[in-house]
């Protein structure tokens, strides 16, 4: 009797385990991860243009919603001024409550004032001189506050030294100006 | 080396198979990192310059013009009711305020027609840069009423900046003050 071919062997002599299994053990699976690159670049040049190498200068409170604009002038560390409809805070200290009162009448807040003052002092006294840069103040006001609250905030400003006011907004993105 | 009596070719074909592994490990550690230190709300800010009347310095050609330029700023009065483009020549109505509902807070706010606004600053700061060439207008006054919202007053200045007058100053008056100024123009509701 003629032995029997290659192929013919029985396929469990002796082995656990087939040869077909045996045979596909060797083979690499492989992923394509081509796809998933693409996705990865995208993300990752979306990611590098939103990127500020200076990361976050100013903090928003979150008891204000900022008005939105086109405007474009970089936001510097300043002196900071919140204001909303309830309070009005000065570098993070509460300074002077807003009521109807406030409202009724126009010109400098004197506690305001006062305490813009009193900081510019304290500036002058640490750096020894005052330049333009320490003259100027942010004011980060919430969208719904009134003009008569802005207004007298930055008279209050002017009146204690604060020359140059700078007024907050959140940059609206992708919409072209003529 | 001979070919085989086939025909066929016995050069066996290799794809070139690159290993994107340490792209993706280098991306998983970049993108994680990114987005920690992404800012998606970019806040700027808006110079306000000193609202003033006619310079008080010397007697200069440029304080001349300056004051001059003073003088000329066109004003856009904004009322709770309506809007006003003031000029030395004369004061135009420019559009009503209509009510939206705010999605977030679910109560109305004051809304007004800026397009119309852009349409007559425009006009105006034509006229104005082609009677007085010699001065650069950039200065503008917004007058508004005491209870005027501040994202209004912001709508306001972009228009304005679009013009060409980015340096916004505010004046605040009370209502009767408007009433009185604004007495022969059409007041509608």
């Amino acid at each position: 009797m003629a032995a029997p071919s290659k192929r013919h062997v029985p396929l469990f002599l002796g082995y656990n385990k087939s040869r077909a299994l045996l045979r596909g053990l060797d083979r690499k699976v492989e992923l394509n991860l081509t796809s998933m690159i693409d996705m990865f670049t995208i993300l990752v040049v979306f990611l590098l243009k939103s990127y500020s190498a200076e990361g976050a200068i100013v903090t928003v409170s979150q008891a204000l919603a900022l008005p939105h604009s086109h405007a474009e002038q970089r936001i510097e560390m300043r002196l900071q001024i919140d204001v909303n409809n309830s309070v009005i805070v000065v570098d993070g200290d509460p300074v002077v409550q807003v009521d109807e009162d406030l409202l009724s009448t126009g010109n400098s807040i004197p506690l305001l004032t006062a305490r813009l003052r009193d900081h510019l002092e304290y500036t002058a006294r640490l750096k020894g001189t005052l330049g333009e840069e320490d003259r100027v103040v942010n004011i980060q006001g919430d969208e719904a506050i009134p003009a008569i609250l802005l207004q007298r905030v930055m008279a209050s400003c002017s009146e204690a030294g604060y020359e140059t006011q700078n007024i907050a907004v959140i940059k609206i993105e992708g919409e072209e100006q003529e | 080396m001979a070919q085989a009596a086939s025909g066929r070719s016995h050069r066996k074909k290799r794809g070139t198979v690159l290993d994107m592994l340490p792209v993706m490990n280098l991306f998983c550690v970049i993108i994680p990192f990114l987005l920690l230190s992404a800012s998606f709300l970019e806040v700027t800010t808006i110079a306000m310059s000193q609202t003033e009347g006619i310079s008080r310095s010397g007697g200069s050609t440029a304080n001349l013009a300056r004051s001059e330029e003073d003088r000329l700023q066109p004003k856009v009065i904004v009322t709770e009711r309506e809007m006003f483009l003031g000029t030395t020549a004369a004061t135009v109505h420019v559009c009503y305020s209509f009510q939206v509902l705010d999605q977030e807070t679910g109560r109305s706010i004051t809304r007004y027609d800026m397009d119309s606004l852009r349409i007559k600053l425009q006009e105006a700061h034509e006229v104005l840069s082609e009677a007085y060439p010699m001065i650069e207008f950039r200065k503008v006054t917004i007058l508004t009423e005491p209870r005027v919202r501040l994202d209004n007053f912001v709508e306001v200045v972009d228009v304005c900046r679009e013009i060409g007058l980015d340096q916004p100053g505010l004046q605040v008056a009370p209502p009767e003050a408007f009433a009185s100024a604004l007495g022969g123009l059409p007041r509608g509701g």
